[in-house]
């Protein structure tokens, strides 16, 4: 039976276009489940099942351990509404995500405008700002904070040596700038990522454009204005909604620069969900949080795809 | 770049315009480098600075390289037992994805049947979800099934959480590579299995370079499930015994450095000669994406 299956198996499936029959397409499935078994086994047990019963546990007051857990239908959620702390955490995290939108992809994008042009084979420079990317967040928390230090960090000390001391600022400590502090970090961090993925965007436009756009007379902003920048729509769309899910979601940075202080001024979702269940063990209430998490982030993916996939062109 | 295609050429380049505009360029880049250069600079110099070099001169080169700073690191952090865990984790978890991730996508890039079609949907619902949403009931699985403190069960979660994208390379990397010699070994008789490893898999090397990389940047990386998951002594990896040795230590910045140093560099030289790969493995994700 197995051998027969195995000898006949490869025949049926190259013929399943010219005959299809249920059974064959039963059978090609039933040869496949081999490859697709680990993959689907590990997957669904990690990944699959617990979002799922992230859905069932935010109904609940559980407390994590205790195998004593009540049904509290929408209380969580209830909580949730009238919780100001929350609305605060939200508040930062939609600052620190556009902000890291903005100054990341802003960066990238002149980045690699330059690096396409006069620069292109100085490859090196293409990995060494992909370096940062290559730390730990933790590794680039530690450095910046020492950076950052009001005492004797890098930054104070620098303002102090060119004559700018009045420029020094506690900028981790002072609750105005420690979220900026923050995305300026994260945005050091991976601006090498979008750099790349914008490179790639800038190379599939057809030279020919610019060709015509310089006998017109165009010039470098009439260029950009009207070629470039519609034509790497796609890789401003993926760039975007990469820099939305990461920013949203981002924990380890945070968590190690100022753990969401001073006060709450820079806690975000993320570290708000950590703390709820790993500290107060209010894990029913922090997977409400979470909840609340994926649908914003799903929510804004969904609006910016939908706003930035209308400004793509087909070439 | 598009110059040259102008009979102008020369004239163009004593153009007062296209002059400031190259060196306004040159000035972005040289900034934007010095951005990227000089706080692993002060990594780096902090590092190798005795505590006194470091309280007068915060700024300045080191006055003395104390390389020692690495031997106490090494030593009072523990990082031995963390550079073995991270290593043995990662390696794994990058094993773990390359076999189960290139079977998967195999049969899902082949065959376009409506069912193969859904279990890849199914697989990229993975890109979507923050992995914080599930992370309770994971810790009651993790802890009900006693994986908690334990390499597999971490290697295991590891693998779970990376498959969709990993699966995302390898089905991409697939549909371009023709069928017909898979297909003449099976007519010869072969099974499936093996004509994938003898025949297929060896294809896929680009991508399973592509993998490798990007799969161990971010399980090397990661903290936030050692965090949770590997708290014991002796089986932390190296963010998580890094950040515990911060707590002890908090403020002897150059050992700080000095092993935030140690627990980066293995990734880094890595990364330098595989570099090639990690940027087609971006690119390929942003294409299709």
């Amino acid at each position: 039976m197995e051998e027969a299956t195995i000898v006949i198996e490869p025949v049926e499936t190259l013929e399943v276009t010219v005959t299809p029959r249920r059974n064959s397409r039963l059978r090609q499935i039933r040869a496949q489940i081999p490859f697709l078994l680990p993959a689907l086994v590990i997957f669904t047990a990690f990944v699959i099942y617990p979002i799922l019963g992230s859905l069932y546990y935010g109904l609940t007051d559980w407390d994590g351990l205790s195998p004593d857990l009540h049904f509290v239908g929408l209380s969580n959620f209830q909580q949730l509404l009238s919780d100001p702390s929350v609305f605060t955490d939200l508040k930062n995290t939609l600052i620190f995500a556009a902000g890291v939108m903005v100054l990341q992809n802003g960066m990238a994008l002149l980045l690699a405008i330059i690096l396409d042009g006069f620069l292109r084979r100085l490859a090196f420079l293409r990995v060494l700002f992909l370096i940062p990317a290559m730390f730990s967040a933790l590794a680039i928390g530690y450095t910046w904070s020492y950076i950052y230090n009001p005492e004797f960090g890098f930054l104070n000390t620098l303002l102090s040596k060119i004559g700018l001391s009045a420029l020094q600022q506690d900028w981790l400590g002072n609750p105005h700038l420690t979220l900026a502090s923050l995305i300026v970090t994260n945005s050091w961090e991976f601006m090498g990522l979008g750099m790349v993925i914008f490179l790639a965007g800038l190379q599939a436009v057809p030279t020919e454009l610019y060709e015509v756009a310089n006998i017109d007379g165009a010039s470098g902003w009439q260029r950009f204005r009207h070629i470039t920048f519609p034509l790497i729509a796609p890789a401003v769309t993926i760039n975007v909604v990469l820099t939305l899910i990461g920013s949203m979601k981002t924990f380890d940075l945070i968590f190690v620069m100022t753990n969401g202080g001073p006060g709450d001024t820079s806690e975000s979702l993320a570290l708000r969900i950590y703390t709820e269940a790993f500290t107060l063990n209010h894990f029913g209430y922090a997977t409400a949080v979470g909840i609340i998490l994926t649908l914003f982030i799903l929510g804004l993916s969904v609006i910016n795809l939908r706003f930035l996939r209308k400004r793509e062109v087909e070439f | 770049m598009q110059i040259s295609a102008q009979p102008n050429t020369f004239a163009r380049r004593l153009n007062p315009v296209f002059l400031v505009s190259r060196s306004l360029a040159l000035l972005i880049v040289l900034f934007l480098s010095a951005l990227v250069v000089i706080p692993l600079v002060v990594l780096v110099s902090v590092a190798v600075k005795s505590p006194v070099d470091l309280l007068n001169n915060p700024m300045g080169w080191p006055a003395r390289f104390v390389w020692s700073n690495f031997a106490d690191a090494w030593n009072n952090a523990a990082l031995g037992q963390a550079l073995f865990n991270s290593v043995l984790i990662t390696g794994s978890t990058v094993i773990g994805l390359i076999v189960c991730g290139s079977l998967a996508a195999y049969p899902l890039a082949r065959f376009s049947s409506p069912w193969f079609q859904r279990t890849y949907v199914y697989f990229l619902l993975g890109l979507i979800f923050p992995i914080q949403l599930g992370l309770y009931p994971l810790y009651k699985e993790m802890h009900d099934l006693q994986l908690i403190n334990t390499y597999y069960g971490v290697i295991l979660l590891y693998i779970a959480i990376n498959l969709p994208f990993v699966i995302f390379l390898y089905a991409g990397f697939i549909k371009t590579v023709p069928r017909e010699l898979e297909e003449a070994a099976l007519l010869d008789g072969a099974d499936r299995m093996r004509a994938f490893w003898l025949i297929v898999f060896p294809l896929l090397r680009p991508v399973t370079a592509t993998v490798a990389i990007i799969s161990a940047l971010s399980t090397w990386n990661d903290f936030f499930i050692p965090l949770i998951f590997l708290q014991a002594d002796g089986m932390q990896t190296l963010p998580l015994a890094i950040y515990n040795f911060v707590g002890q230590f908090n403020n002897n910045w150059a050992l700080i450095f000095a092993s935030v140093i140690i627990s980066s560099l293995p990734l880094i030289v890595v990364f330098l000669f595989l570099q090639r790969y990690f940027i087609r493995g971006l690119t390929a994700g942003a294409v299709r994406g």
